[in-house]
């Protein structure tokens, strides 16, 4: 028996294996009962053992084994690896198996019986008649091993003693058997087998469960058929055996042919079905199983199709839903382009490697260089990235190299060029640093595209404090109270105004229906987005309203006051507030599926609400500094801040803690962020814009593109 | 729903008699009813033998009051690998069984159970290594050492490393 580790008591008791070789007649059932406990019916049995003069091998009533490692010739059976899952499945099974290790020298009598439980003792007693009859023969090393295959908590009751009479010394090392333990263990090899290992990766334990059992199932017909030969063989030999002394196999093992080998049609499910299906099998696959399978031959490599990966692709980082709905420009997933001839696994592998750079916080620094004053606001997509600023123009950007500035909306002498700080590395130094930083140089966009010399009155006449973009319509707020609808269709022409804050307009939302804005006149200002029509105002915040989102027919709202509310936008009632624990609110997030509510403001924390209960869920901390820009990306779980310690920081969603910290990429207040699957943009009061990117020069980084 | 009875020949020229209803779970079987009727006539199924044929009737059967599948849709299809108490007991078989079975639900035309199969063969590939696969199926590794090394680096971390 091998020196196995292990932790329970009972090893305490443990022989050490070779001494104690059982012979056949120690092997007569011990009595027990099910009200035995462990320690029990063993102390009694070992006593008894004992005194008949004969050897135990205990090793096998470890009741909980750790890994056995895999030999040859272990060929027991395989444990349950998910006992309560399985148990209905493989309760039926007993088995009882007397075995050879060789086909030649070596004896194999085994039985396999296929009954209910409650039989067991009938089936020992048949386990143990033969191995007396077996005991005159010496050479027969025959070992036999029992499984009751029962759940962890029955077997103390005397069911799942797993015991082995051993007729000789080579037998007893390669017959041991480990009982099921409730966690997941090792089974070792057997025969052909390979040995199934733990594998808590994936879901599905119950799916597990049922290959195992089907790993099983093909064991059982395996072992009928090497009985069937090993008793042929068995009758050849008997009359020659009992001349002989010993039987020690002295061929190397790997000469040995095994005689399970033939015993069950092994079928390779790719020659045998038809392509589609292969790709069905493949398709349930996770991305690391199916590069497995792409090493297993020339012909799985090749059913390991681009189709297929598209699948396990699409499993692993879902789908684009298959009409966006208009209620919110969604951020790219980087989901790539449903095109003819995709690339699906260097997709994958590109995924894999940008994740990567997430987790190690590694991206580029792109500066985009070119508003003269604070960048207030901004918004992107995979093309272009729009932003506004206290210069009073608003700016896109291709969001490509060579990321030129394509286009100034402002007032003509507002159209100019202004150059941006220099970092100071030492701001940087207490978090990750851009491991490249590129300022492009700025081309003027009037260069190429002569700008419309429209009177001034049709733009902003103040800062531009906040825009949201779709495919159809861009409309930003601006210190000048006022909010205006542009045309993004149609080079973005001005539709229209909305006028009726008294101050400032803070922040806008929009979705296919309405307008949201609010303002430092502390209102809320609900607009028909087709005709611009103030259709009502949300009253009640007591200080400047900051930031408000939209997500079907709810507002969340949150103000200097220190407390965000929701509004049902048809009504215009507060429906629920969320109040921080000190000071003022800056910024807010409401998830897609409205059921978070992400509050940020003086207080330096992030607050995380239920939104259904109103709960206080979590709180993110790490700033140093007011908290004024939010974004959360459901998809990639991650929630992205700006602040003015100058940082922006990116908090796991699910457990709140922080895995990314930027500090100093500018050098003064970061005043907005937003991220998506490949890169965070983010603006700062020192006049630049950066964009943080993680997919930087990232092979095949393109395709992922949606 | 149908009903009545009728009888279905395996390739092996076996006469199985079932409900209708049963029968119906097969796409190819509810179509052929409907299309051409109900003539009393045993309907030969001249891709599987009596021993598949009975198992996956025996499928059918304890399928038969599930409601249709509402989304055919592949990728929700595709989401999980877990397979309920009943189809795990019933998908011990050995693996020419199995694999007759996925082609009998193929040519049948029935989803729920193809799906079953092919989640049962998945999870049989699931976490092994290439050799494990290669024991598990009988397989021959027909690469040459450099196509392996060749497959083993494409498969590493495209960077980084």
């Amino acid at each position: 028996m091998s020196p196995r580790e292990n932790t329970s008591a009972t090893s305490t008791r443990r022989r050490p294996s070779l001494s104690f070789r059982s012979r056949p007649r120690t092997a007569a059932p011990v009595p027990m009962s099910k009200d035995f406990g462990w320690d029990t019916w063993q102390e009694p049995s070992l006593v008894k053992m004992c005194q008949d003069g004969e050897a135990a091998v205990l090793e096998e009533m470890e009741p909980f084994p750790d890994a056995v490692p895999r030999r040859r010739g272990a060929k027991s059976f395989s444990s349950l690896r998910h006992p309560v899952d399985g148990i209905v499945a493989l309760g039926r099974r007993l088995s009882v198996s007397l075995r050879n290790k060789s086909s030649k020298q070596n004896l194999t009598v085994m039985e396999n019986v296929h009954d209910d439980l409650e039989d067991h003792e009938r089936y020992e007693d048949r386990h143990y008649t033969h191995v007396t009859d077996r005991a005159g023969h010496k050479r027969h090393i025959a070992t036999g091993s029992w499984d009751a295959r029962v759940a962890p908590n029955n077997w103390p009751q005397g069911y799942s003693i797993n015991r082995r009479p051993s007729l000789n010394s080579v037998s007893a090392l390669h017959g041991f058997y480990a009982p099921t333990a409730s966690i997941p263990v090792p089974i070792p090899g057997r025969g052909q087998e390979p040995p199934i290992l733990p594998n808590n990766r994936f879901g599905g334990a119950a799916a597990r469960a049922a290959a195992a059992a089907q790993n099983e199932q093909m064991e059982v017909a395996r072992m009928a058929k090497v009985e069937r030969e090993s008793n042929k063989i068995l009758e050849m030999r008997i009359p020659q055996d009992s001349e002989s002394g010993i039987g020690i196999d002295l061929r190397d093992r790997s000469e040995v042919p095994d005689v399970g080998f033939q015993g069950i049609r092994r079928i390779d499910p790719i020659g045998f079905l038809p392509a589609e299906i292969s790709a069905h099998i493949f398709s349930y696959l996770d991305p690391d199983s199916l590069m497995t399978c792409e090493a297993v031959s020339r012909s799985w490599l090749q059913a390991c199709s681009s189709p297929v990966w598209k699948h396990v692709f699409r499993g692993t980082y879902g789908r684009r839903p298959a009409s966006d709905t208009a209620s919110k420009m969604k951020q790219s997933s980087g989901l790539g382009k449903s095109i003819p001839n995709q690339d699906w696994k260097k997709m994958y592998l590109t995924r894999r490697a940008l994740d990567q750079r997430w987790k190690d916080g590694k991206a580029a620094a792109i500066y985009l260089q070119g508003h003269q004053d604070s960048v207030y606001c901004s918004q992107f997509d995979e093309k272009k990235i729009i932003t506004g600023s206290r210069d009073r123009t608003i700016r896109v950007w291709d969001a490509h190299y060579p990321w030129a500035c394509q286009k100034i909306i402002g007032p003509p002498s507002q159209r100019v060029y202004g150059r941006g700080p220099v970092n100071s590395p030492t701001s940087q130094a207490s978090g990750t640093s851009p491991f490249l930083t590129i300022t492009p140089p700025f081309v003027h966009p009037d260069n190429v595209d002569e700008g419309s010399e429209e009177e001034d009155s049709v733009y902003h006449s103040a800062s531009i404090l906040c825009l949201q973009f779709d495919e159809e319509i861009m409309v930003t707020g601006s210190s000048d109270h006022t909010c205006i609808v542009w045309d993004i269709k149609n080079d973005y022409r001005p539709i229209h105004r909305l006028s009726g804050h008294h101050a400032g307009v803070l922040d806008v939302c929009f979705d296919d229906r309405y307008i949201v804005s609010c303002s430092k006149d502390t209102t809320i200002c609900v607009w028909d987005r087709k005709t611009g029509e103030l259709l009502r105002q949300l009253v009640g915040h007591l200080g400047p309203v900051n930031a408000v989102q939209l997500r079907g027919d709810l507002i969340v709202s949150a103000s200097g006051d220190g407390v965000a509310k929701m509004w049902n936008v048809i009504s215009g009632q507060c429906v629920k507030e969320f109040v921080s624990k000190d000071r003022g609110l800056a910024c807010v997030e409401f998830s897609d599926d409205g059921r978070t509510i992400l509050t940020g403001g003086n207080d330096r924390i992030i607050y995380q609400f239920d939104a259904n209960t109103g709960d206080l869920v979590n709180e993110l901390r790490g700033h140093s500094g007011l908290v004024r820009s939010l974004h959360l990306d459901s998809d990639n779980k991650r929630i992205v801040s700006g602040s003015y310690d100058m940082s922006v920081k990116v908090f796991d969603r699910d457990s709140g803690n922080l895995s990314i910290n930027f500090p100093g990429w500018t050098t003064s207040w970061m005043l907005s962020v937003q991220s998506d699957y490949r890169r965070i943009v983010a603006t700062s009061q020192d006049a630049r814009t950066v964009i943080m990117d993680f997919g930087y020069g990232l092979d095949g980084i393109d395709l992922l593109e949606e | 729903m149908s009903t009545g009875t009728i009888t279905l020949t395996s390739s092996d020229e076996v006469d199985i008699t079932l409900d209708r209803a049963v029968a119906e779970r097969s796409v190819l079987i509810k179509n052929m009813l409907e299309d051409l009727g109900d003539s009393g006539e045993a309907i030969p199924i001249p891709n599987v033998n009596e021993a598949v044929l009975k198992k996956v009737i025996a499928w059918c059967e304890q399928h038969k009051n599930d409601p249709a599948s509402a989304n055919d849709d592949d990728d929700n299809r595709r989401k999980t690998t877990d397979i309920d108490e009943w189809d795990q007991k019933f998908m011990q078989v050995d693996q020419e069984m199995l694999f007759e079975i996925i082609l009998a639900a193929n040519y049948l035309d029935i989803k729920a159970l193809l799906d079953v199969g092919c989640k049962t063969v998945a999870n049989m590939i699931k976490g092994k290594s290439p050799e494990e696969i290669r024991k598990t199926f009988n397989i021959q590794n027909d690469f040459t050492p450099e196509e392996e090394d060749q497959i083993r680096r494409e498969n590493e971390w495209a960077e980084d490393r």
